[in-house]
């Protein structure tokens, strides 16, 4: 299933009124594989997280396929993440006291019962192709690499068309980051998996096919890396 | 509806009580989480908070555990009261606090009471309906061994004949309570007066011979006797346990009793060998207290009306004056189970505001589930599980305190009162935790649906 996703006219304030963010357009082909940066606080998760469905407050449209996603309720909104959005989070928000398969499996919870069974043998699958074979061993033992490849398995084990990750490299090691950079992209393009990406790595920015700039909430620019 | 409950065994009575109580409960757990089996992610839950989830626990077990034990203990303590009091079908004393009587008589309390007179005592002993008329005269001490004089048919009655050794054939013999640490083939003086008041030479020594030698200290007061034994008295028997304050009780013939006393013995000079009835009223010294057993039943209310007499005599049942203790015990029962419903009402009220803070701490797993498109009933459910085992954990546990904490307080009562007290948790407090199981889960369904408004950016943010 592919997304193509639309944004028009994406506003947030805060309570007192503030503007937070302000995207008049935007366009995304299913596949893509989109950075987004900017300085702290410009409003990059925030943009990430209106994609997601997450803010109640935003006004606008935020269209993915068919599905405009403002004018869901919060059920509404999270039965789509189900079906159709991975998060991927920067300190990887795992179970420590599950093992890598309950983890990664999470989402077969509150599946219905017929799907659970698929839906863990892909996040074992995505596990495996992730480089974690011992499935049942407590994330607590694991290194912060292998803790976001669970992340990762968790977020690609529903076949979501599109995954959103949030500075998915920021709490590794250089080595570690680059190995799951190289991971990470090569998943989502063998499943043509939609890829948003907040990040200040530039190693993760230069293998995106767009990298959107965020300043004070609204798109400065929006470019090709030199080396994608 | 009414009078079916009524024809239904009190047991069938119990158990659907027990599955009324709990069914709301069930009900809510059952539409809750109807769909999902949300047990990996408590395990993670559990994990992840187990020192808060084990200090809920605690909480709730030590409450729910306090009012279980103290409702059982009470229950116990009533039982064991009315058992001490089964022998005890009517008792004849000198007019005064039938309380008083009843404590002496039947719980051996030390007190003071007046005595009932030689010639009421033959009138009762001659009624036509008495088949045992037991003097029972208090006053005397071994350690702290109450010694009571009275008859060896009162001794068959109070042990249902089951006596180690032998009934006395003398004065000075004597049969010893279960409890009382003296062997059979042990002499022993008495001591006059109970506990710190007791004089142990008034009556020649108060000390005891395992080894069953002969003494010669002491004389019997003012009169002489033929049988004189120097106050000491021989152990012949012991009665099996009866689960009351005479198993620490030594018992010997009421003559002795009279005899070191310096009184009469209760017979004739040419008959003062004698042990037990007939007692001549002109020799009776007169007696604190007189146990009837009635040749039938119903005689007991017909001796009762003709024993009681202004200025000389009243008579009373010990059952229906333990009734009268238990009207002002059960109010104090029903301020204790109104207590413990309160106690049950305020930890539940704790563990909701507990369970509140602590679904605080869980705010950024519930987010996250949110962000992965968890629907909100799903989350509902989750928190809701989360409590219920707690809450299901603490109550069990509760149970077992509650019977722990019963078993220690009957130790306690028992060894101070003699009296046998069993205070298992009963219908009453499964009841009682029933409805606090029940109260606290459909209470829990509160913090589960706060959860949900917590907005998800501001939980997966925190």
């Amino acid at each position: 299933m592919s997304l193509p996703l639309h944004v028009a006219d994406l506003r947030l304030r805060s309570p007192r009124g503030r503007l937070l963010l302000d995207l008049p357009a935007l366009s995304a082909t299913p596949g893509a594989l989109i950075g987004i940066r900017g300085a702290s606080g410009a409003g990059k998760t925030t943009l990430l997280y209106a994609l997601a469905g997450l803010l109640d407050r935003a006004e606008g449209s935020v269209r993915w396929g068919d599905t405009e996603l403002l004018s869901l309720g919060s059920e509404g909104r999270a039965r789509f993440r189900a079906r159709n959005i991975g998060m991927i989070f920067q300190d990887f928000m795992l179970f420590e006291e599950l093992g890598a398969l309950d983890n990664a499996s999470l989402t077969a919870l509150f599946r219905p019962r017929s799907e659970r069974p698929a839906l863990r043998a892909r996040a074992r699958a995505r596990l495996e192709a992730l480089g974690l074979t011992d499935a049942e061993r407590r994330v607590t033992s694991f290194s912060g690499g292998e803790r976001q490849r669970v992340a990762i398995a968790r977020a690609m084990a529903a076949e979501a068309p599109v995954l959103l990750a949030d500075e998915p490299t920021a709490s590794l090691d250089r080595a570690n980051a680059d190995r799951l950079i190289d991971d990470l992209v090569a998943l989502v393009r063998t499943q043509g998996t939609t890829l948003i990406a907040v990040s200040h790595d530039p190693a993760l920015l230069d293998r995106m096919d767009r990298v959107l700039t965020i300043e004070g909430g609204a798109l400065a620019a929006d470019e090709v890396p030199a080396c994608a | 509806m009414r009078l079916i409950w009524d024809t239904l065994p009190a047991l069938a009575q119990d158990i659907a009580l027990l599955i009324v109580l709990l069914l709301p409960a069930l009900l809510t757990g059952v539409l809750v989480l109807r769909g999902y089996a949300p047990w990996p992610l408590l395990r993670g839950f559990f994990g992840r908070f187990r020192w808060s989830a084990a200090l809920f626990v605690l909480l709730i077990a030590i409450s729910t555990g306090m009012g279980i034990g103290l409702l059982a203990q009470e229950r116990g303590l009533r039982r064991g009261t009315a058992q001490a009091a089964d022998k005890f079908d009517l008792i004849v004393a000198a007019p005064g606090s039938e309380l008083t009587a009843l404590f002496a008589s039947v719980f051996l309390q030390p007190s003071d009471m007046g005595l009932v007179s030689g010639a009421a005592y033959a009138e009762i002993a001659g009624h036509e309906q008495v088949s045992i008329a037991a003097p029972l005269a208090f006053g005397d001490s071994y350690g702290a061994a109450p010694v009571v004089g009275t008859t060896a048919e009162f001794l068959r009655h109070l042990s249902e004949g089951q006596i180690e050794g032998r009934l006395w054939q003398d004065h000075a013999e004597a049969v010893v309570g279960a409890l009382v640490a003296l062997e059979t083939g042990a002499r022993f003086t008495p001591a006059h007066g109970v506990g710190d008041a007791a004089d142990p030479e008034a009556h020649g020594g108060g000390h005891a011979d395992e080894e069953g030698e002969d003494h010669d200290e002491g004389d019997h007061g003012e009169e002489s006797h033929d049988h004189d034994h120097g106050g000491t008295i021989t152990v012949v028997g012991r009665m099996a346990p009866t689960g009351t304050p005479w198993d620490r009780a030594i018992l010997i013939p009421v003559e002795f009793v009279w005899e070191v006393h310096g009184l009469a013995n209760g017979h004739a000079p040419d008959r003062e060998a004698q042990i037990g009835p007939p007692f001549d009223p002109e020799y009776f010294p007169g007696t604190p207290a007189v146990v009837i057993r009635a040749q039938e039943l119903w005689a007991n209310y017909a001796l009762r009306s003709e024993f009681t007499r202004d200025g000389e005599t009243m008579a009373f049942f010990p059952g229906a004056v333990l009734s009268g203790l238990y009207r002002v015990m059960g109010d104090v029962r029903q301020a204790m189970s109104l207590m413990a419903l309160v106690t049950q009402g305020l930890v539940a009220a704790s563990v909701l505001t507990g369970l509140f803070i602590l679904t605080r701490l869980f705010r950024r797993q519930i987010a996250l589930l949110r962000a992965l498109g968890a629907p909100r009933r799903f989350v509902f459910a989750t928190v809701w599980a989360f409590s219920a085992v707690l809450l299901l954990a603490g109550s069990l546990l509760g149970l077992g305190v509650g019977w722990g904490a019963a078993e220690v307080l009957s130790r306690i009562v028992s060894a101070r009162t003699d009296i046998a007290i069993s205070a298992l948790p009963g219908w009453t407090e499964l009841h009682l935790l029933a409805g606090f199981v029940t109260l606290a889960m459909l209470l829990s369904l509160l913090p589960a649906a706060v959860v949900l408004r917590q907005p998800v950016v501001d939980g997966l943010r925190s």
